[in-house]
């Protein structure tokens, strides 16, 4: 999932340089909700707050 | 009429320099992890990803004109790349979880650091430094009005200075895929820093 997010940043940048496409604020909160994901997949909160969810 | 204390110019040079900063920092986290031969964990990942947020976010600024949806953007990713990084240095700070592992425990340990520091701080300590000088940057540019003023003719260097920001942008996106995708393929990344090439196993 981490190449797809990046890869959506690329795609956006691209356009907004070939483009001027505006939309690509869109793509970045689009990113960084793939990334708020993958981060919260990593924490592992059953084990770090010692809480069984 | 009085003349605002940041022109829209001022603000177009200073968002470009921001950016170059970003860029910077990302190609010498690069340059290290090549020349360490120390591949970024999923947070280090997630910080890069949050830098080429703000970058996007000047970029945009860049383009556009600076607008405070733009401003709010850069600072969004800012915040969220300040949470993974607080994250990942309270993760070493913390005797009662083996970073080893990946898992808090009894036993008190020592924690090694995750690769190896850049003048005397960890990546991911330079990861909080430059998140926090980023949102302070970002709210003092907000206290000033006279940049979101329309400009009549635009000089021809916005254009210019819009399009190189740019193209830096995706030049750094895509060197970030290819390595994401080379390291993680489309799954889950390593978090132990190894040596492992997705593609060539």
């Amino acid at each position: 999932m981490m190449t797809l997010t990046y890869a959506l940043l690329a795609v956006a940048a691209f356009l907004l340089w070939w483009r001027k496409a505006e939309w690509g604020w869109i793509a970045v909160l689009v990113a960084l909700g793939l990334g708020i994901v993958i981060f919260v997949g990593d924490v592992d909160f059953s084990q770090n707050l010692g809480i069984r969810l | 009429m009085k003349e605002p204390i940041l022109t829209p110019e001022a603000a177009r040079v200073l968002n470009f320099v921001g950016l170059l900063c970003l860029i910077g920092v990302l190609v010498g986290a690069y340059i290290y992890q090549f020349s360490y031969r120390e591949l970024p964990c999923t947070l280090c990942l997630l910080q890069r990803l949050a830098m080429l947020g703000v970058a996007f976010g000047a970029a945009l600024n860049l383009t556009f004109g600076p607008q405070p949806r733009y401003y709010g953007l850069c600072l969004v990713s800012a915040v969220f790349g300040i949470g993974v990084a607080v994250r990942q240095t309270l993760l070493h700070i913390n005797p009662y979880f083996d970073t080893d592992i990946g898992q808090p425990t009894l036993e008190v340990t020592t924690n090694p650091p995750f690769g190896s520091p850049v003048f005397g701080l960890d990546l991911y300590v330079w990861g909080v430094v430059v998140f926090a000088v980023a949102i302070l940057a970002i709210g003092v540019a907000l206290m000033f009005r006279g940049q979101f003023e329309p400009v009549e003719e635009e000089p021809e260097w916005f254009e210019r200075l819009a399009a190189i920001a740019a193209i830096l942008l995706f030049a750094m996106a895509s060197v970030e895929t290819i390595s994401a995708l080379l390291e993680c393929g489309f799954g889950d990344c390593p978090n132990d820093g190894s040596w492992n090439w997705w593609a060539f196993h």
